[in-house]
């Protein structure tokens, strides 16, 4: 119970685990059109960040058939942050305060539920354990998730829960 | 039913992969690709000293022409040690059978073998170069063929005539001894972290710093080329804003203006070299007119030096030593809850991953350069006060 213990999944649909650097956030050479964004968390600290257009529909998108889940080091900002710019619903999806490794803890946090995490490789201090029960996909720092396809990514998710 | 308790609590693990520096370790590897002070010029002497540097133990010595060197310890002959070595006109002979090595490894005589060793030049001491600069000395302990220009500063070059350049190693900003006795990275990482400067050295510590410090800052956090930004706003009250730049440059900068808020780009920066994974140094450099700034800037509680304190000072007054040495000797990084204001800890790690990651794949690490003509690094740290620039100051004080 010391580790901060996240909403516990619907349980309803599979989960989409989204880290933020590299994922919603580009911090390499843009190969996509961005718009930069101010983010703030409570105004504590404000970032300028690059945001790739497209990433708000992309977000949506997935939020059709899947939960969507935080999984990044932004904790709990990530949702406040990112709300305005990417045009996300005003009650908070949870979040799973990692930066680093995050496999483990989000098979752990899935349980039997299908899952997938897409994040940059940054995060992977190790290599990732193998995912039985999610499907992991690393997308290129340069697009994000706009860079991601994602009818193969349902199509590779409807295969895991066969 | 009770909940939380620490029954059957189980620890977590250090962030190893950034945290430790020896050889062949991730981020020992970013550090080793960049040129590192590991001492005072004067310190290096016809007397040789042992140096402790990302894990590896080192013979410094000065030839009697003037040479620093920087051998590995066990002669290759035997292996005694060259710490009872005695230091020459060139190089140092080992104590045991008399083997000279120049300050580069090459073996000068074998005074027991035929023709002084008929095959010395076909054997070599472990060596690493290096240089001095700004009253320290450097050394570069990567791979050779990857050997960075030595930087310079914009901060300490074109010194006005009554000006000179401090080199200190004894902990400036470490808030303890000068040996610090843990993990390096929680003193590196605590740079990105303005919040804390308003609880632990305000609140606890008992106004180590200005009053403008005291305030809770505005806080914007930006990656740079070569590390992670923080710029932090104070309203002052009187018209007047600070902006405060903080930066750490890597593998290991610290770019920490002096909070007695002199106003202007910083005139110190410091190194934050590990010793070992659980003991570092911190070698800071200073431009001032005064011989003794650095040592003026140490912090005192309640106007006494951190030696003084006895344990009961240490747990009433807290400050950088004891909450950093208190995270451990390596901190149990996978415990941590980093949440609103850690955002700068949590980019240096994040660059700190990129970095291991670039070198690992055969890359160069952010900021090295090998172009001579690239060699000055611009600084942007500082105080830089907006709104009435003639307006005094809340008060002087000294802090570490």
């Amino acid at each position: 119970m010391a580790a901060y213990q996240p909403r516990a999944p619907r349980g309803d649909r599979p989960l989409a685990v989204l880290g933020i650097s590299d994922v919603i956030v580009i911090e390499a050479e843009p190969a996509v059109p961005v718009t930069m964004h101010r983010v703030s968390a409570w105004g504590r600290w404000v970032r300028e960040v690059a945001i790739p257009d497209g990433t708000g529909a992309a977000i949506a998108r997935l939020s059709q058939r899947y939960e969507i889940v935080w999984a990044s080091e932004w904790g709990h900002n990530a949702h406040t942050a990112f709300a305005d710019a990417l045009g996300l619903p005003a009650e908070p999806w949870a979040f799973l305060p990692v930066q680093f490794d995050k496999a483990r803890r989000i098979r752990g946090y899935a349980g039997d539920l299908p899952w997938l995490w897409i994040d940059g490789d940054v995060v992977d201090l190790h290599r990732p354990e193998a995912a039985d029960t999610g499907l992991i996909v690393r997308v290129d720092p340069a697009r994000g998730l706009v860079g991601v396809d994602l009818d193969a990514v349902d199509e590779a998710m409807a295969k895991l829960a066969r | 039913m009770d909940t939380g308790t620490a029954y059957g609590l189980r620890q977590g693990a250090p962030l190893y992969e950034l945290a430790q520096v020896g050889p062949g370790t991730p981020y020992g590897e970013v550090l080793r690709r960049y040129w590192q002070p590991i001492a005072k010029v004067e310190d290096a002497t016809t007397r040789p000293i042992s140096v402790r540097v990302l894990g590896e133990e080192l013979i410094l010595f000065r030839t009697r022409k003037g040479a620093p060197g920087l051998l590995h310890p066990r002669c290759i002959h035997r292996g005694a040690s060259l710490f009872f070595g005695g230091v020459e006109d060139d190089g140092i002979r080992c104590c045991y059978h008399g083997w000279v090595f120049d300050t580069e490894g090459h073996c000068l005589e074998q005074p027991c073998e035929p023709e002084l060793g008929l095959h010395r030049d076909r054997v070599r001491q472990p060596w690493y170069p290096v240089e001095e600069q700004y009253g320290l000395i450097w050394t570069y302990m990567g791979p050779p063929d990857r050997k960075p220009a030595l930087p310079r500063y914009d901060t300490f070059e074109d010194l006005a005539d009554d000006e000179l350049l401090i080199a200190n190693d004894e902990g400036v900003g470490g808030g303890g001894p000068a040996l610090l006795d843990f993990n390096w990275l929680q003193h590196w990482e605590n740079v990105m972290d303005p919040f804390h400067v308003p609880i632990l050295h305000a609140r606890f510590s008992g106004n180590q710093f200005t009053p403008e410090m005291a305030l809770i800052p505005e806080v914007s956090y930006e990656y740079t080329p070569a590390g992670v930004r923080s710029i932090q706003m104070r309203e002052l009250g009187d018209g007047r804003q600070l902006r405060r730049v903080t930066e750490v440059m890597f593998p290991n900068l610290r770019v920490v203006a002096s909070p007695k808020l002199a106003s202007g780009q910083t005139n110190m920066i410091g190194w934050v070299v590990p010793m070992d994974d659980t003991s570092f140094r911190i070698f800071t450099i200073a431009r001032d007119s005064d011989r003794d700034f650095l040592a003026k800037l140490r912090s005192t509680h309640e106007g006494r030096p951190w030696k003084d304190l006895d344990d009961l000072d240490h747990q009433r007054l807290p400050g950088d030593y004891e909450a950093q040495k208190s995270q451990g000797d390596i901190s149990l990084h996978s415990e941590d809850h980093l949440t609103t204001t850690d955002q700068g800890v949590a980019m240096v790690r994040r660059m700190m991953a990129k970095q291991a990651r670039l070198v690992a794949s055969g890359g160069d690490p952010a900021g090295v350069v090998f172009d001579e003509a690239d060699a000055l690094v611009r600084i942007e740290g500082g105080n830089y006060f907006e709104g009435a620039p003639e307006a005094p100051l809340l008060a002087e004080a000294v802090e570490d």
